[in-house]
């Protein structure tokens, strides 16, 4: 509590002392002032950002974060317009958005797995579900908890006929298509009628806003479940289901079995690494794991600040926030092509 | 049928019992002063308050004002003393059919007009804002400028004074009470918006005061809708929290407006 | 240096410095007049102009197309019509005849003593901001729904296909429900201010004639007032399907059409509001907008009708 008065208190001075200069040096970006940097973007990450706004602002730089949980979607948006100074997203910009952002370096800034979460009462934590189970849920094509497909993973376990809701993210996530990414590698059905994107065509269930609104709707409704980074699940105690990998195990979603997936990772045309569906020679790797990028201008007014936040937040200090809210520390390899890619920000 | 009409009345009534009720009752565990002094906190700490989005609601709703209140007053004017009558229907209907424009429909024009490439700031909000206050302040002070009986202006004309003399040392000072109330009025009304921050001054409402209206700053409405959406019980109190604050500040205005209005038009009938 | 005899002007007399106050004054509001007329067409041309790459891409059939996929990019309205309309009108059927009783209690039934407080109870209504009854719709009705009415409503009306379903805290029940309670206080302070402008003459001539309290409103009243009425059913309808935000929070954003009331449905402006920052593609923005512009056109068209009734009523009634 202490804590955040401290945070709050040093970042009003910031802020009040920035606000003579910003309305001076107006630019485009999130204004002209040094001492605050704005972004917005990926829910995911967003616990993550938050421990660094509180933290990176008693550094001596002294350098205010604002960052606004928006969504990937909205992340991307707003960087392409450059009326933030960086935008976080965990999906990768499509070809067609990375045209559109003019220049824009996309930076993997944490991992973490993307949990499945269900509210259904009788039925226990830590429901094995696998893939192609989770796609006909999410069609609509299995609608209750007790459906032999379920049952058949889950043998001993009691499971009520109640009506399967699913709960997917209605705005532009980042961890939709991480999950939609995984669905349709497993299930071509999936594939055929959903597809991969930041805002699916769910043909069934409740859609809510940000990872925040998912998690409440899978708490109000009996039998719903949904998809959302680990961190809420762990912040709110939820039940979570285990997901079966390539090799046939049910790995616990955490650190490790992200690691071990983002050792088996393939890597895109456009520099950006998919760590769904890691092959079975990963026996322990998480099936739904994910990077999330940030996003940041190659040419920024505020570079060197840019710089100096991106370095705390791949480096040691800020990756240490990371293993309690279930975002492993970034592996040595991917530190250091992120330093290579933050060396590109010039003004 | 007096008894429907008594009962669909008493509906109403228990309704508004209802709401006020559980609204007051769920969000009086979060009343401290911690709610008003504080920021909201980061994620998965408790605690916190909602001080950063008061201080922008009043920010951005002083500069709705200062946008509406001249506007609306002028437009006012302009309808009472210059216009011919079919010119002030043509502009009171479009004064109407501007009230009647969906919000939403008002933030999707505002982020086009103001924050396409320059950015979500508390100015494009507050225009948005002073858009949904105009018809407000424009129909009310026209009210209140017909009232003032014709003698007042007949008389200014008489001792030579011109029309804007008239208006501005006559006419307007008895009115000003009216114009108060609009603007009470429509700030109240002002202060309960959503839609027409949402793409304005949306992304932020974040863990700091913020006092520059060149950036998108926090708000109360925002921080309900987001807070309203959030797993939390604790997030969900702040939320009530700060929808009782709002209620009050909204049925305090609306309230303190109808009684000043009262009041105004007993004054001006004293005049006549 | 020359020295040049300096021209002497006429001093600035007070009556000439208000005069040029007159044309000052005069000027200024007429801009203001002006600028009122240009908002609105900015108003259409920058919403049309955000829409333009939808409209030029879909058209007209975009009102007809249910597709809403950002993996094919391709959008279509007509689920949210569909729960546009439905909303809207179930709102209304609720709303309507409560708020024309409680105008008539108003008017005509009350004792003197209750017109005050209940009129202020309804006007109060109408002023708790939207987010707040989204925030009691989400957090208070929509529970009190899924756990106590709609499984009432399913075993005893499910016969009827639309009411048939599994209960959901979010759907299209809790976004009428919602609705109904804005659109109240908005026709009841209408139909309040027509059942008191009916000549009292009319309404005494009525009783003196011997007919009964009912039968005076049902024969000279309602008749006197029906156009009005039809325009404050207008003006409900136009606050109904402009509703974004607390309709948002209780309608569960689903990308389908609802197969029956109780489940997750969508508006066009709650989508609009769900979906507009952060659109996967350009295209999408674009089509949200288009969805601005179908309400915009709406609710001009309802406006522009009911103040037409309006204006037709007050002439007729000698006002004009």
């Amino acid at each position: 509590m202490s804590l955040a008065v401290a945070a709050v208190a040093a970042a009003s001075a910031c802020g009040s002392s920035g606000s003579t200069t910003t309305v001076t040096q107006k630019a485009a970006n999130g204004g002209g002032d040094k001492s605050v940097l704005v972004g917005a973007g990926s829910t995911f990450v967003a616990p993550l950002v938050s421990q660094w706004e509180a933290d990176y602002v008693k550094s001596p730089a002294a350098v205010t974060i604002t960052y606004g949980a928006i969504g990937s979607g909205g992340g991307i948006d707003q960087i392409t317009a450059r009326t933030v100074d960086f935008g976080a997203s965990d999906a990768p910009l499509s070809s067609d958005q990375a045209a559109a952002c003019k220049g824009c370096i996309q930076i993997p800034w944490s991992l973490g797995a993307v949990a499945i979460t269900y509210n259904v009462k009788g039925v226990p934590n830590k429901l094995h579900l696998t893939g192609p189970v989770l796609a006909d849920m999410f069609m609509g094509k299995i609608s209750s908890w007790n459906d032999p497909a379920i049952a058949k993973l889950n043998p001993g376990v009691n499971l009520p006929d109640t009506h399967i809701t699913p709960v997917y993210r209605s705005d532009g996530s980042g961890t939709s298509f991480a999950f939609t990414d995984w669905l349709t590698k497993v299930s071509p059905d999936f594939a055929n009628s959903v597809g991969t994107s930041t805002q699916p065509p769910f043909p069934t269930g409740t859609g809510a806003e940000h990872s925040s609104g998912v998690v409440a709707a899978v708490q109000a409704t009996d039998g719903a479940l949904t998809y959302v980074d680990l961190a809420y699940v762990q912040a709110n105690g939820l039940n979570y289901a285990l997901l079966q990998n390539a090799a046939g195990n049910y790995p616990e979603p955490g650190t490790k079995s992200v690691l071990a997936a983002s050792t088996v990772g393939t890597t895109n045309p456009d520099g950006s690494i998919s760590l769904v569906n890691p092959p079975a020679s990963a026996p322990d790797a998480y099936p739904d794991a994910t990077f999330t990028y940030v996003i940041v201008p190659q040419s920024s007014p505020k570079a060197s600040t840019l710089k100096a936040f991106l370095e705390y937040a791949v480096g040691p200090k800020g990756q240490a926030f990371g293993p309690d809210l279930g975002y492993p520390k970034l592996p040595s390899s991917i530190v250091a092509s992120d330093q290579a890619l933050i060396n590109k920000i010039g003004s | 049928m007096e008894a429907i009409a008594t009962a669909a009345a008493l509906l109403a009534a228990a309704v508004l019992a209802i709401v006020l009720f559980t609204l007051t009752k769920r969000a009086l565990p979060a009343i401290n002063t911690d709610l008003f002094t504080q920021n909201a906190a980061p994620f998965g700490q408790t605690g916190g308050g909602i001080k950063n989005a008061i201080v922008g609601t009043i920010i951005i709703t002083g500069i709705a004002t200062a946008i509406a209140l001249p506007a609306g007053v002028l437009l006012a004017i302009f309808n009472t003393e210059f216009a011919p009558r079919r010119l002030a229907d043509l502009i009171s209907l479009t004064l109407n059919v501007l009230s009647g424009v969906p919000t939403i429909v008002i933030g999707v024009f505002i982020f086009g007009l103001v924050v396409v490439g320059r950015g979500q700031s508390a100015y494009a909000g507050a225009l948005g804002l002073s858009i949904v206050m105009l018809p407000l302040v424009a129909r009310a002070t026209e009210e209140v400028l017909r009232l003032v009986p014709s003698h007042l202006r007949e008389g200014g004309m008489a001792l030579g004074a011109t029309r804007a003399r008239t208006v501005i040392t006559v006419i307007l000072p008895t009115a000003v009470g009216g114009v108060v109330t609009a603007t009470i009025l429509a700030v109240a009304r002002a202060a309960g918006e959503t839609a027409p921050l949402l793409f304005t001054t949306s992304i932020f409402v974040g863990t700091t005061v913020n006092t520059d209206p060149s950036q998108a700053m926090a708000s109360i409405p925002m921080v309900i809708f987001t807070s309203s959406e959030q797993p939390d019980p604790h997030a969900q109190q702040q939320a009530w929290a700060a929808a009782l604050v709002l209620v009050v500040i909204v049925l305090v205005g609306s309230i303190a407006g109808r009684l000043l209005s009262l009041r105004t038009r007993r004054q001006i009938e004293q005049v006549r | 240096m020359t020295t040049e005899t300096p021209t002497v002007h006429a001093p600035m007399t007070a009556r000439r410095r208000w005069r040029f106050g007159d044309v000052a004054l005069q000027g200024i509001a007429g801009l203001a007049a002006v600028g009122l007329a240009a908002l609105m067409v900015l108003l259409v041309y920058e919403v049309v102009d955000q829409a333009h790459l939808s409209l030029s891409e879909f058209g007209l059939g975009f009102l007809n197309s249910s597709v809403w996929n950002t993996v094919h990019d391709e959008y279509g309205a007509a689920d949210l019509i569909f729960g546009t309309l439905v909303t809207a009108v179930v709102a209304l059927l609720i709303a309507v005849p409560i708020a024309i009783a409680i105008g008539l209690f108003l008017s005509e039934l009350a004792p003197r003593a209750l017109r005050t407080p209940v009129g202020t109870m309804v006007e109060l209504l109408a002023a708790i901001p939207s987010v707040v009854l989204g925030l009691w719709g989400i957090l208070v009705l929509g529970p009190f729904l899924n756990e106590h009415i709609e499984p009432f409503m399913i075993a005893h009306l499910g016969f009827i296909p639309f009411l048939d379903g599994y209960p959901s805290p979010v759907g299209l029940l809790p976004a009428c429900l919602v609705l109904t309670l804005m659109v109240v206080p908005i026709v009841a302070s209408i139909s309040r201010e027509l059942f008191s402008s009916v000549p009292s003459d009319l309404k005494q001539g009525a009783m003196a004639l011997g007919a009964t309290r009912w039968e005076m409103v049902r024969g000279v009243a309602m008749p006197q007032v029906s156009g009005g009425l039809v325009a404050a059913v207008m003006l409900g309808f136009g606050r109904a399907i402009g509703e974004a935000i607390a309709v948002a929070q209780v309608i569960g954003g689903s990308l389908t059409r609802p197969p029956n009331i109780y489940a997750p449905a969508d508006t066009m402006a709650s989508r609009l509001a769900a979906q507009y920052v952060g659109t996967a593609t350009s295209l999408q923005k674009a089509s949200l907008a288009y969805l601005a512009v179908i309400l915009l056109v709406i609710s001009l068209l309802t406006n522009v009708a009911a103040q037409v009734i309006v204006r037709r009523m007050q002439r007729r009634m000698g006002h004009g």
